[in-house]
């Protein structure tokens, strides 16, 4: 079943191109990889997937319905949920709260009486997540004080939190170690194998995106340049030509 | 499932300090002079509305007078031309607060930073200038609004609130019940929601929550807690001063509530009682004392970058921090 479908999106900033007729399909159960040199419009299609930015023309279909100029709020609450390219954490909340606050988005936002560390059901989905991403151990910890991996994590986690179908990951491993790398690339799999999430990722690190996708489209200059298995991809001229650079034989 | 230690811990301590509050309150007019007293209190509660919006969802208001000074007019007009009671009048006021505040909502919730703050001085300014002179007939102009009748409670039992001690502990009353209030409030799933809105915005809209309604429901709580306090200073004072709507007011409650610490609970009241304590002394012995309270505050913010209350607090955590890593190496 088709999930997520854009029709001839398209986000123009003045005379700037940023996303330019992309037509792209993601099924159920997917995970599919965006890639694409800089400028080549990854992270605004993002924000049209997300609902921060309005698409100047085109259409966006989720499970079949039209989501297209539905806020970001909404969207998420839709069931799609993203993460930032730049780690968007609640800093001085412990980090047990930044996952609870997004669990709470499901259940309540507008009660003024009731005590929130109550909700028993929000407290144990939070706990469940927080051992996923091995930080239930610093559960009481202020988020600020974790390392730049263990942000990476937490925001994975807090976008989890909210329980969604479709996950956005923009730029999940940016800053990491390799051997942080290699932790979340094992995570994402297993949300995907696990969790049956669908999964659209955003990444720079090619031994990410060829270990874990189902599928790779490749972006350039707004447009959709190639489509395809990872094998394909790293096959593809073209693909060579603008992003990968160098030959590879096939 | 057992609920996250620390977070039911820090929770307790924050309940502990309403309780020590409301206790220090309860014996303080014995010791420090009883008007002084009241007057704190009163500020403090402003400062706690106020900060409702500044500490906890991170909007700056730089127009909370005209929140506290509709207040008091409010009050202090209804008693006087309507006939109401001091309850009435109360009741009165916080309706005019929130009001306000959602027409001022309305208007500029979703204007970030520094224009929200121009925005909500504008309209403070607005209202000042109204109480000068368009409306000098029924508000007094500068002289402000005098004639209140002799004020007094006849419900749920007789109290004359010209005397000093059953005037401190009516207002006493109402502080704790709102203290309460508001302590239940940001510990509420909403009050959660809007220290999130302060720490990441987008994340928190990115979470599926609806913030712009979240930041628009945090200003009504603010103007009706704010507009609360301005009418218990029209009880206290007897009168409504023009002084409570200027600007100046909104720029000492910022003073306060930062001096005292605006991200957490009880500073604002500490920064409060601090500020009108030493302005109490320091105008007996200097005639001079705005000159001085420059000098102060500045001192007081170098030595509490945080505030008062949310220094000791990180300094405390910290040495807590420490003695259990000493306490885990060996």
């Amino acid at each position: 079943m088709t999930y997520l479908e854009t029709k001839n999106l398209c986000k123009y900033f003045g005379g700037l191109k940023a996303v330019d007729q992309v037509n792209f399909q993601v099924e159920e159960g997917q995970l599919k990889s965006i890639i694409g040199p800089n400028g080549a419009g990854k992270t605004t299609l993002f924000n049209l997937l997300s609902g921060l930015y309005s698409p100047t023309d085109g259409k966006i279909y989720f499970r079949g319905k039209e989501i297209t100029n539905k806020r970001m709020n909404q969207i998420s609450q839709i069931g799609i949920t993203k993460t930032f390219q730049i780690t968007h954490i609640f800093p001085r909340l412990t980090v047990f709260e930044n996952v609870r606050i997004s669990a709470q988005s499901r259940k309540t936002s507008f009660n003024f009486w009731r005590k929130a560390d109550s909700l028993d059901d929000i407290n144990e989905r939070t706990m469940k997540i927080l051992e996923m991403f091995q930080l239930a151990a610093s559960n009481d910890r202020v988020a600020s004080t974790l390392s730049h991996g263990e942000k990476k994590y937490l925001e994975i986690g807090i976008a989890l939190a909210t329980g969604p179908q479709l996950l956005l990951l923009d730029e999940p491993t940016a800053g990491m170690s390799p051997a942080e790398t290699i932790l979340a690339t094992e995570l994402i799999r297993n949300l995907r194998d696990k969790l049956k999430l669908t999964i659209i990722l955003v990444e720079h690190d090619m031994s990410v995106v060829m270990k874990i996708s189902d599928e790779v489209v490749c972006l350039n200059e707004g447009r959709v340049l190639a489509c395809g298995s990872p094998d394909e991809i790293s096959c593809n001229e073209e693909v060579q030509r603008v992003y990968l650079g160098g030959r590879k034989e096939c | 499932m057992k609920v996250d230690k620390t977070d039911t811990l820090r929770t307790k301590t924050s309940h502990r300090v309403v309780w020590i509050t409301l206790l220090v309150f309860l014996i303080a007019p014995h010791i420090i002079s009883t008007p002084l007293m009241t007057e704190i209190m009163i500020f403090g509660l402003f400062a706690l509305g106020f900060n409702l919006l500044l500490g906890q969802t991170g909007i700056l208001s730089f127009g909370h007078a005209a929140y506290f000074g509709l207040g008091c007019y409010g009050c202090g007009m209804s008693i006087r031309y309507f006939g109401l009671s001091v309850w009435g009048g109360l009741v009165f006021s916080m309706v005019l607060g929130t009001l306000l505040a959602a027409i001022v909502g309305a208007l500029a919730i979703k204007k970030r930073g520094v224009y929200f703050a121009m925005i909500s001085m504008a309209v403070a300014q607005m209202f000042y200038f109204m109480a000068l002179s368009p409306f000098k007939k029924w508000t007094g102009g500068e002289d402000g609004l005098k004639f209140i009748p002799k004020l007094s409670l006849s419900f749920p039992f007789q109290v004359d609130l010209q005397s000093p001690f059953p005037l401190y502990y009516f207002v006493y009353a109402i502080m704790g019940v709102s203290i309460l209030c508001i302590w239940r409030i940001l510990n509420s799933p909403f009050g959660r929601l809007l220290q999130a809105i302060r720490e990441n915005e987008q994340r928190t809209i990115a979470s599926g929550y609806n913030v712009t309604m979240a930041k628009f429901i945090s200003l009504l709580f603010s103007g009706l807690f704010s507009a609360l306090a301005g009418g218990l200073f029209c009880v206290y004072l007897g009168y409504g001063p023009l002084s409570a709507l200027f600007w100046l007011t909104s720029g000492t409650i910022l003073m306060m509530t930062i001096l005292g610490g605006m991200h957490t609970f009880i500073g604002p009241v500490v920064g409060v009682a601090v500020f009108l304590y030493a302005q109490n002394k320091l105008s007996w012995v200097l005639r001079e004392w705005e000159l001085v309270v420059g000098i102060l505050f500045m001192t007081l913010i170098l030595i509490f970058p945080e505030g008062i209350v949310g220094t000791i607090k990180s300094k405390y955590a910290a040495r807590k921090a420490a003695v259990q890593e000493v306490g885990e190496a060996d």
